[in-house]
């Protein structure tokens, strides 16, 4: 300490002033169990003429005025503290594994003009606070997708709760029919769709595109973003229907769910995991060949003037099924029906790139290429967005195939 | 016998590194890419070789004079007057980076994770475990900043190698940028060099080491290791995010964070944990600003206890820290207060070491006193 | 006058009014040097009057050698009863054989006791009051003779001692299981018998007016660096007590930092422990009636260490040693890290489990903070009560009180159960700290951190950290830093923190210790160790003998009858 009398009184006075008043709060404290733990969100628009009132807590009509828009609909998935037992459950509560996804989850729906606004909206009604740090699952409905999704983005990105490795989906029709199914495999129904698309990202059969990497996506300067669209189906399952391919933030398009292996495909993202029919020349029969591994090589280069994009792509698969006897497999026959893949397979690949181009949105990332390996042709000729959108609608692109049949299952022929 | 100059070689280049990283790191990418787009590594690289010229000069000055301090050999180089101008801008400069660093540090910490607690506790705390540190004799602030550096690197460098998983390289190039102009890249340069100046202090621990003929040596091993892992998390946050979508984001280095997951989903969101480590970096930079501006302060004015200085010098810190009105007024001061120092920690010790060749002074190099290392 | 003059006042008045302190055992402090009287009554009363105790202080007379008037005192419940019969009282109750016959004058007889018929080896001439009666406190025993003022002062001190036992707070499942008791002599023997050389020197000194306990000081000469040693001696004699009932007391006194709740002094009561560290230059402090003795310097590093650690092989001590680290961090941080991570930043556990534990929280009535605190608060209660306990009530109380009581609790819905599984793993935790004075430093600690994590989370937690790290890193032991050798870094002593490299490997003395003599292994041991192993008893080379047909013993050219030669 401070040598000497009154040094050393000072000190301590000092000391005391200032620690008191650290005492006398712990202003961030809220206990686990006093948050309303939000899982998953939905998005829908509200049509024109419903009857819905909006409560007038973040406006007045005229003082704070909101934007004129379209109101939105957020309906939430808030997870009910002991609805979900610790361990596998026991005795007490009475729900068992089976079908606890009705007593664990409630959904409650609130209208705003903007997100924040419908979100603030809701919490008037609801006495925990909302607490986004578990939040998994944004469900977009098309008609909102297709309007524009900026301000989600905005609002997810400023929030410091919401994290970077959620999935968000377009969903067909309204968003509030998905988050009112429970399906019953899961304790927590969302975890169960989290579940579904980290399962589809390793079995192949969808590429990774939590929401970070989705917005990443939308802001590079030569690529799009995409998101998986969803679709609910009988028995409360839901059907990954296809991705939802975007510009800047409007949706403008939906490929088909074969689409997805062949945009996997043209990327060559592995472990590959589609599976196709193969109609085998030659002898009227069908085989059904499941991809394994997948291996593209993308190159740019720039040809009188013009920005081209050669895709050398490979696919590794095994043959699944068979449609009927009478065709042994043999060497000969697989390499058939290797040349037969390849055919089809470039026929989808260019139907899906014209897809797109029709609407300009570059998912695949050519952009990206073009302005990392030609920028001198970037720098001078694009530039901007909305350049290479334009680009994009014209471009030409080369693909070849190769397909290598590598095995087929347990049976020898 | 006492054996005064306890600093070894290796403790200098930790008192070097963990000075350096800091709170500006976290908003680093963002100030990169907003000037140089995917050159950012570049410009990061830059940034360190000039850095390293500051520390060069620094290092020479200190082993020509090496029984002194900067505040002692500036006035036998300048005389008296023009020295001590000198010394009162370094010593004002360095109390206004504590206090912006622990802004700085609060408000981040605010943001994202302590949403309710008040700015101003966050600061006061920062700045109160500083001050008490600065109790302690020079030996104890080389053993804490050597205890320090393992545990400031050793996150950091998890979080780039658990990130790089999801990075692209197509994402950092072209390696020069799409269309950068000369002085934005230029101005980047000198945004990111601005990070390294806390290692001005280094002319306080010079007298101190063991051996001062390895100054060089320590400051540049320090110098490589701060800004080689400076130049890793760019690397990182630009290829994980692109180079677009980092300008869209305050603090990317903390949205790395929060985007990796340990294997085997042990803990998500790293975030929280990464910042409650990062406190140890703040706290080593703070406690590095805070401790050479009392020990300026107190060569200059020639005190003998410099005890006092700290919880005087305290309210003041804790009053300029609270000028800035919001966060983006916070940077804008950050970026003059930055450039301006650059002037001082590079262009000072320049002038110093040019004016002494001229004028052919030299320090001492007997201990005066102080005994040498044992044989 | 101000108010500031009037509290200068006040402390000034406090100083003045203070009485002076009595001063323990006049007499010795005045009469210490006084002859004894050569009247032998007058003697005798003077000793029965100052030592009042009629029960047990016993007055022997007998004729000396049959002739001379002399009385034995001592105190019989002190002196060894066969001594004093037949070692003492005999000889001098004969004239010795070869003085038979002479005439045997008063002036030499003491000296005739002394060198011809005393032949008990513990005895000496004293002719000063103060020694003569500080003997007898000590239970010896001595012999007045009339017209002598010499008297005969033998050492014949027989007090009741435990058996030397392996010690309760210091147990290894490999080692020695001898324990220090509480008489120094037994305790230095210990000592000696271990290290039989002229360098360990034991000094002592007494300390403590009343009790006037024997301190004893070792040390290995050339060993341990002189400065400490001086150090020590000087330290040590600047306590001023009446009494001084355990090491302890000592440590108190003579350590660096009085308000850091860390010890920088270690106490141990095993020998091999206190042997280990004369060997590395350490300096052992010993006293009568304490078992513990003192090792000092300290670090850090060595409150996580035992000398099983030693005894076994490296690798797996090791393991053991990383376990017992992470034993005494999860000791300070778990609670306060369950505090902050539940109130503050749930978004760190996995959703399904938050969502549980959530779930598991949802009756309990108070915040976690004020859980954490209870039922930490109970548990130092409980500690506290398994420690008054017999053995039998005690052992069962434990059990009923962790299981049975919190299992109520839970189930009352007063706590929660993750909450108890946290605090189980936190005492469990300190107890695996093997020392008791550093687990108890932890112990204290923790009721800030929870404090810092309760108020601002996991930023709470480590402010809280880096204040106790930088506390701990401005701590010194004699000078030494306390977080030797991690910091300063010495690549020689981190051979020996963390994990235990082998014992042929650590080659040379700490160097914190700053010994003259550094080197501990012979210069060719790390070659002879490298070198491969010889198989003595391979079978190859001593063949597999099955019942009665010799099978495997080949000659060594393998039955190659051609001499040799194979081109």
């Amino acid at each position: 300490m401070i040598k000497g009398v009154w040094p050393g009184r000072i000190e301590r006075l000092l000391w005391i002033g200032v620690v008191f008043p650290l005492l006398t709060g712990c202003w961030d404290r809220l206990e686990i169990e006093e948050r309303a733990v939000v899982l998953a969100i939905g998005i829908d628009e509200v049509e024109n003429g419903s009857e819905v009132e909006v409560p007038q807590i973040t406006n007045e009509s005229d003082i704070f005025a909101p934007p004129n828009n379209q109101l939105v609909r957020v309906t939430v998935q808030i997870a009910v503290p002991g609805g979900i037992p610790l361990g596998p459950g026991e005795g007490g509560g009475g729900s068992s594994g089976v079908g606890g996804g009705q007593r664990s989850i409630w959904v409650v729906d609130a209208v705003g003009n903007t997100i924040e606004g419908a979100l603030n909206n809701l919490q008037e009604r609801i006495a925990p606070p909302l607490f986004y740090g578990h939040l998994r699952i944004i469900i977009v409905s098309e008609a909102v997708a297709r309007k524009g999704i900026d301000n989600l983005n905005d609002y997810f990105r400023r929030n410091p709760e919401v994290r970077r490795m959620n999935w968000m989906f377009v969903c067909k029709g309204k968003a509030i029919d998905l988050m009112k199914t429970s399906p019953q495999l899961e304790r927590v129904p969302p975890l169960y769709l989290v579940s579904m698309m980290d399962q589809a990202v390793k079995m192949g059969r969808f590429p990774n595109d939590f929401l970070g990497l989705f917005w990443s996506a939308s802001s590079a300067l030569g690529k799009e973003g995409f998101l998986p669209y969803l679709s609910l189906k009988p028995q409360g399952t839901m059907e990954i229907d296809g991705m939802a391919f975007f510009v800047k933030d409007k949706m403008v398009g939906l490929t088909k769910p074969i689409e997805i292996p062949m945009y996997m495909g043209i990327m060559g993202m592995s472990p590959a995991g589609g599976q196709v029919y193969v109609q085998v020349p030659e002898m009227h029969n069908f085989v059904l060949f499941g991809g394994r591994a997948r291996k593209s090589i993308i190159k740019s280069s720039i040809r009188d003037g013009e920005p081209h994009i050669s895709i050398h792509t490979g696919i590794e698969g095994v043959i699944l099924e068979k449609f009927s006897e009478g065709m042994p497999l043999d060497d000969r026959t697989i390499h058939l029906i290797e040349r037969k893949l390849e055919h089809d397979a470039l026929e989808g690949y260019r139907e899906l790139i014209r897809k797109t181009q029709e609407k300009g949105s570059d998912i695949f990332g050519f952009g990206e290429i073009i302005r990392a390996k030609q920028w001198r042709y970037w720098n001078r000729h694009i530039g901007t967005e909305e350049a290479w959108r334009e680009k994009y609608k014209t471009l030409d692109v080369d693909i070849n195939v190769h397909i290598y049949i590598r095995r087929i299952g347990m049976k020898s022929r | 016998m006492e054996y005064p100059r306890q600093i070894t070689v290796i403790q200098a280049a930790a008192i070097i590194t963990s000075t350096i990283i800091g709170v500006g790191v976290l908003a680093l990418p963002y100030f990169a890419a907003g000037h140089a787009g995917t050159a950012s590594p570049l410009i990061t690289l830059a940034a360190i070789l000039l850095s390293f010229f500051g520390l060069w000069f620094i290092s020479v000055l200190g082993m020509r004079f090496r029984t002194q301090s900067i505040v002692e050999y500036s006035e036998a180089i300048l005389g008296r007057w023009l020295a001590f101008a000198g010394n009162l801008l370094i010593i004002l400069f360095f109390a206004a980076l504590t206090s912006l660093a622990a802004r700085e540090f609060g408000e981040v910490v605010i943001t994202a994770v302590l949403k309710r607690t008040p700015l101003e506790v966050v600061v006061a705390i920062m700045l109160l475990i500083a001050m008490i540190s600065c109790r302690k004799d020079i030996t104890t602030f080389a053993y804490i900043h050597h205890f320090y550096l393992p545990i400031i690197v050793f996150p950091a460098i998890v979080i780039v190698a658990l990130s790089l998983r999801n990075a692209k390289a197509i994402n950092l190039l072209p390696i020069w940028g799409n269309a950068n102009s000369w002085s934005n890249l230029l101005g980047g340069v000198l945004v990111v060099a601005a990070l390294f100046q806390a290692a001005f202090i280094y002319t306080m621990v010079i007298p101190y080491m063991r051996r001062p003929e390895r100054a060089l040596v320590a400051s540049s091993a320090g110098l490589a290791i701060a800004g080689g892992l400076y130049l890793s998390i760019v690397i990182a946050v630009i290829g994980v995010f692109g180079a677009e979508e980092t300008k869209k984001l305050q603090w990317p280095t903390l949205e790395l964070a929060k985007t990796t997951t340990l294997p085997g989903n042990v803990l998500e969101r790293l975030d929280a944990a990464f910042l409650a480590l990062w406190v140890t970096a703040v706290f080593s930079t703070l406690f590095s600003t805070y401790y050479f501006t009392i020990f300026a302060i107190g060569k200059l004015f020639r005190m003998r206890d410099r005890n006092m200085l700290a919880p005087f010098l305290m309210p003041l810190l804790f009053a300029f820290a609270m000028v800035p009105t919001n966060v983006l007024h916070m940077y804008q001061i950050i970026g003059q207060v930055g450039r301006l120092g650059l002037y001082l920690t590079i262009g000072y010790p320049l002038f110093l070491l040019i004016v002494a060749k001229i004028r052919r002074i030299r320090g001492n190099s007997d201990d005066q006193g102080r005994v040498a290392r044992p044989n | 006058m101000t108010i500031f003059d009037w509290f200068q006042r006040r402390s000034r008045k406090k100083k003045s009014k203070q009485p002076p302190l009595p001063i323990p055992d006049q007499y010795m402090e005045q009469h210490a040097d006084d002859p004894i009287p050569n009247n032998l009554e007058k003697a005798v009363q003077l000793f029965t009057g100052l030592l009042e105790d009629s029960q047990f202080l016993t007055v022997r007379r007998f004729r000396l050698f049959g002739q001379f008037p002399a009385a034995m005192i001592y105190f019989s419940n002190m002196v060894d009863p066969e001594i004093k019969n037949a070692d003492i009282l005999r000889p001098l109750m004969y004239v010795p054989d070869h003085l038979a016959g002479t005439r045997i004058a008063l002036k030499d007889l003491s000296d005739i006791v002394m060198n011809d018929a005393l032949y008990y080896t513990g005895s000496e001439r004293q002719q000063k009051m103060g020694k003569v009666i500080l003997k007898l406190l000590r239970g010896g025993t001595a012999v007045l003779i009339d017209g002598l003022n010499d008297a005969i002062v033998m050492e014949t001190t027989k007090i009741a001692q435990r058996s030397i036992d392996q010690p309760e707070t210091e147990q290894v499942i490999r080692g020695p299981r001898e324990g220090f008791v509480e008489q120094l002599g037994t305790n230095i023997s210990l000592l000696r018998y271990r290290l039989p050389t002229t360098d360990l020197k034991v000094k002592t000194m007494d300390l403590g007016r009343v009790t006037k306990s024997k301190v004893a000081v070792c040390y290995l000469k050339g060993i341990a660096n002189d400065a400490l040693i001086q150090e020590v001696f000087n330290r040590l004699s600047k306590i001023d007590i009446d009494g001084a009932l355990d090491t302890g007391y000592l440590e108190q006194f003579i350590e660096d930092s009085h308000y850091s709740p860390f010890p920088q002094i270690q106490n141990t009561e095993r020998t091999d422990k206190a042997v280990a560290n004369l060997l590395e230059g350490r300096v052992i402090i010993l006293m009568d009636g304490s078992p513990f003795a003192l090792i000092l310097p300290t670090t850090f590093s060595q409150f996580y260490q035992t000398t099983e650690d030693y005894n076994e092989r490296f690798l797996m001590v090791s393991f053991v040693r990383l376990a017992r680290l992470q034993a005494l961090v999860f000791s300070l941080i778990t609670p306060s890290l369950y505090v902050a991570i539940i109130s503050y930043n749930p978004e760190l556990i996995p959703t399904e489990f938050a969502v549980a534990v959530s779930g598991g929280r949802a009756g309990v009535p108070f915040p976690s903070v004020v859980e954490v605190l209870v039922m930490e608060a109970s548990m130092e209660m409980l500690r506290e009560a398994t420690l008054r306990l017999p053995q039998q009530i005690g052992g069962a109380l434990s059990i009923v009180g962790v299981l049975v009581v919190g299992q109520a609790a839970v189930a009352a819905g007063f706590v929660s159960p993750i909450t108890v599984v946290v605090i189980a793993l936190t005492t469990i935790g300190s107890f695996a700290t093997p020392a008791y004075n550093a687990a108890l430093a932890l112990r204290l600690l923790r009721f800030p951190l929870v404090g810092m994590a309760s108020m601002f989370g996991l930023y709470g937690v480590m402010v809280g950290l880096i204040l106790i790290a930088n506390h701990v890193l401005s701590l010194r032991s004699f000078g030494v830093p306390y977080l030797t050798p991690i910091v300063p870094g010495n690549f020689q002593g981190m051979k020996d923190t963390l994990l235990r490299f082998p014992l042929w490997s650590m080659k040379r003395r700490p160097t914190l210790l700053h010994t003259d003599n550094d080197r501990r292994l012979g210069k060719d041991v790390d070659n002879q160790m490298k070198r491969p192993t010889n198989n003595t008893l391979d079978p190859l080379k001593v063949g597999n003998e099955k019942e009665d047909a010799e099978g495997g013993i080949s000659p060594s050219d393998h039955g190659d009858t051609s001499g040799g030669d194979h081109h």
